[in-house]
């Protein structure tokens, strides 16, 4: 199994290696917008084009040899000199470092509320499968998953925000910093927790209720069920655990994949300054460095998230031999 | 779905090892005469959209600085004259410049035409079961006769109506039946009292602030969210099926080469990889429907994959292996056919999310602003949410209801074509 690890850990060093080359070729064959409109300005100002397009490339050392710049690039992302973010004037990392406490003050909560919810009604339609309650938990899973997360925040600020005034529309950052943990904070976050939890329910349910009904009528639980195991005791002793394992995985790969997008809307709709909001002004701004740096921490958020997740079975799970891997 | 029909199987006359194939194919039934018609549609689509291409499009610009050594010049090529900026096809009344999108729409029209409705036509009976095992999903039947209107009416409707324009006459009026106060700031076409307004069956969604017509919006994103979700999902689908087919199929290096990559492709999260693709690129529908098109397929060939390394195993396709047929014609009618549920299914249920990250991606701004997409309209329409409920409310319904419509159809298709599923 140690093998297994190596090996595994090897290939996700080589995952995040070849990502970062595919997004430099990318960079290098698409033209870049900020020369043009380098160039643009100093066309205007009477200034000569040719020579801010020097200057550009001088500033940025796009005149060394491509594998030098290739190099170069890699070498800083793996020393985590991430570039600098010219419309924030500091450091990429330091300006996702900065917005990070944002996005956590909402994520964290659904994250947890996701999980709980979705798993215990998804193992309690599994129990009570083709019943009403199944039913009306399939509808609302199904709810879940096609209504688009964006579009949900706005009808909820229009609904609760607008017409009935029960939570503020505009985010308020001076309270989310003072008062982190306050009802005020708590009143500003509750819609962007409901709009991301609600997707991630829905997905958790689905998956809880699948895995749950391939153990709900498995020998050992038929068997435990004869020597007289009920209820709570057979739920959690006898399904809930075989369930877990595959659920676990599809926590770190799937949800945080899910939940990494929605944030992004979610902040941009709510007006919260987190990452995805910082990832949105830099596409915005044309800040290329940031975008990069913003779109390279979910990437490896799910590397890691990966490899993790392929550790955990092997940990989680005793039936998978890994031999011959 | 039913493409293979076996029967050729029965021509039992000939010796074993010298069947040749695809004489045994031409000699079965009415194909050559449905095929010779299938083919020459294609080639007819070919040639208009070669003659487009040439005539029209960023071909012409690059011909006309190519032969003429700038864009100003007159001149013809094959006999076309070439000329930047005339629509396509003009009769008159009917204008139709055709776009880049335009022409993948209709190919992937035709493909879904001659590889699943003529199909299911040729094969009634089989067509009656699939009907009656479907019919059965109450949810799904609505969902369909949803998604077929919305179909008809975002391919039809946009080439008789023009796209809708600004008009100062008629800003922010209501949807029909509802009532505003005018102190919301709008223009009034029916007057109830003095401070309330009627919305009109002029604009019976109403409009949005520039006084566009909701209705001709909806529409248009109609068309949007169809060409998206139909034209990426044919171009996954048949990437994966060549990917995963073949991964399969071949096994050894090449079956590792190419699981590894989709391994990396899938480890990056689909909405930052469109997302960093769009900003690195100039936004436009096209190239949407491009980048989804072309990054989007890792899930679906993983399944195809499985599917087909299950096939080759089966009996049918030892016996067509030792019978000699070519790799190229087992994959095509044997493995294929017999992964096409899965496919399909599959394909099904990435729909919605493909329509979901372009509504997402026009909502933030990422996409051709001028093309009246839903996700374009939401984000109008929030910026003025507590005078104006409807301009982002219309259209957020018309993009959960097919979301949902996809999901409910995918689902019940699952249920239908894998037995293997409770």
């Amino acid at each position: 199994m140690r093998w297994y690890v190596i090996r595994r850990v090897a290939w996700a060093a080589v995952v995040a290696f070849v990502i970062l080359t595919i997004t430099f070729l990318f960079l290098e064959i698409t033209p870049d917008q900020q020369v043009a409109q380098l160039q643009f300005q100093a066309a205007q100002s009477g200034g000569d084009p040719e020579a801010a397009l020097d200057a550009y490339e001088q500033r940025r050392g796009l005149n060394q040899p491509l594998w030098d710049r290739y190099t170069e690039y890699v070498t800083n992302y793996v020393q985590g000199n991430w570039g600098w973010s010219d419309t924030r004037s500091e450091p990429v990392l330091d300006a996702i470092v900065a917005s990070l406490p944002y996005s956590i003050m909402y994520s964290a909560p659904s994250i947890v509320i996701s999980t709980v919810v979705g798993m215990g009604i998804g193992l309690y339609s599994a129990l009570n499968q083709y019943t009403k309650t199944d039913y009306a938990a399939t509808f609302v899973a199904f709810f879940g998953i096609s209504i688009p997360n964006f579009w949900f925040g706005i009808m909820l600020l229009l609904i609760f925000g607008e017409t009935l005034g029960w939570f503020p529309i505009i985010f308020q950052t001076s309270i989310a910093d003072t008062q982190t943990f306050s009802l005020a904070n708590l009143r500003q976050l509750f819609l962007p927790i409901v709009v991301l939890s609600t997707g991630a329910i829905a997905g958790n349910m689905r998956y809880a209720r699948a895995e749950a009904l391939e153990y709900v009528r498995a020998e050992f639980v038929k068997t435990a069920r004869a020597k007289g195991a009920t209820g709570w005791r057979m739920l959690s002793r006898h399904i809930l655990r075989p369930t877990l394992v595959p659920l676990s995985t599809l926590l770190v790969g799937d949800l945080l994949g899910l939940l990494l997008a929605s944030s992004l809307l979610v902040e941009v709709v709510f007006g919260i300054p987190g990452v995805g909001r910082l990832s949105y002004d830099a596409i915005i701004n044309q800040d290329t460095d940031l975008v990069l740096g913003t779109v390279f921490i979910p990437v490896f958020i799910s590397v890691v998230g990966n490899l993790l997740q392929d550790i955990a079975y092997t940990v989680l799970d005793p039936r998978i031999s890994y031999g011959d891997r | 779905m039913m493409a293979a029909d076996t029967d050729n199987t029965r021509r039992g006359s000939s010796r074993f090892e010298d069947i040749d194939w695809n004489e045994v194919e031409q000699r079965s039934g009415s194909r050559p005469l449905l095929t010779t018609i299938k083919l020459g549609s294609f080639a007819l689509f070919g040639l208009l959209a070669l003659y487009d291409a040439i005539r029209n499009g960023p071909f012409a610009e690059w011909l006309l600085e190519y032969i003429s050594g700038g864009p100003q010049a007159e001149y013809t090529v094959l006999g076309i004259e070439v000329a930047t900026g005339a629509p396509t096809f003009d009769f008159g009344s009917f204008v139709w410049d055709v776009t880049g999108v335009d022409w993948l729409f209709v190919a992937t029209l035709m493909v879904m035409f001659w590889y699943a409705v003529v199909p299911l036509a040729r094969n009634p009976r089989m067509t009656r079961y699939y009907w009656r095992q479907f019919r059965k999903n109450r949810a799904a039947v609505i969902s369909m006769v949803y998604l077929v209107v919305i179909f008809l009416v975002g391919t039809i409707v946009p080439l008789f109506i023009s796209v809708p324009t600004s008009n100062f006459q008629a800003q922010l009026l209501p949807p029909v039946f509802t009532t505003v106060s005018t102190a919301a700031g709008g223009d009034c076409l029916v007057q109830v009292t003095d401070s309330v307004c009627r919305g009109t069956m002029a604009h019976p969604l109403g409009t949005t602030r520039d006084g566009r017509d909701i209705l001709k919006l909806v529409i248009f994103g109609m068309r949007v969210s169809m060409q998206i979700g139909l034209i990426a999902t044919l171009m996954n689908i048949v990437i994966a099926t060549a990917i995963g087919a073949s991964a399969a199929y071949m096994g050894g290096w090449v079956d590792e080469l190419l699981m590894r990559y989709v391994d990396i492709q899938l480890t990056f999260p689909q909405f930052f990889l469109f997302l960093l693709l769009s900003y690195l690129f100039e936004p436009s529908l096209f190239l949407l429907i491009m980048i989804f098109g072309l990054f989007g397929w890792g899930g679906i060939s993983r399944i195809v994959r499985s599917e087909a390394l299950q096939r080759t195993e089966e009996e049918y396709f030892k016996a067509a292996q030792s019978a000699g047929a070519s790799p190229l014609y087992v994959v095509r009618r044997h493995v294929v056919p017999n992964v096409s549920n899965s496919i399909i299914t599959a394909a099904t249920l990435a729909i919605p999310g493909l329509i979901l990250a372009e509504a997402a991606f026009a909502f933030l701004g990422l996409s051709d602003p001028t093309i009246p997409s839903w996700g374009t309209t939401i984000s109008a329409g929030r910026n003025y949410l507590g005078t104006a409920w409807w301009v982002a409310t219309i259209p957020g319904l018309f993009l959960f209801f097919t979301i949902l419509a996809f999901n409910f159809i995918g689902d019940a298709l699952r249920d239908a074509l894998d037995p293997r599923q409770e």
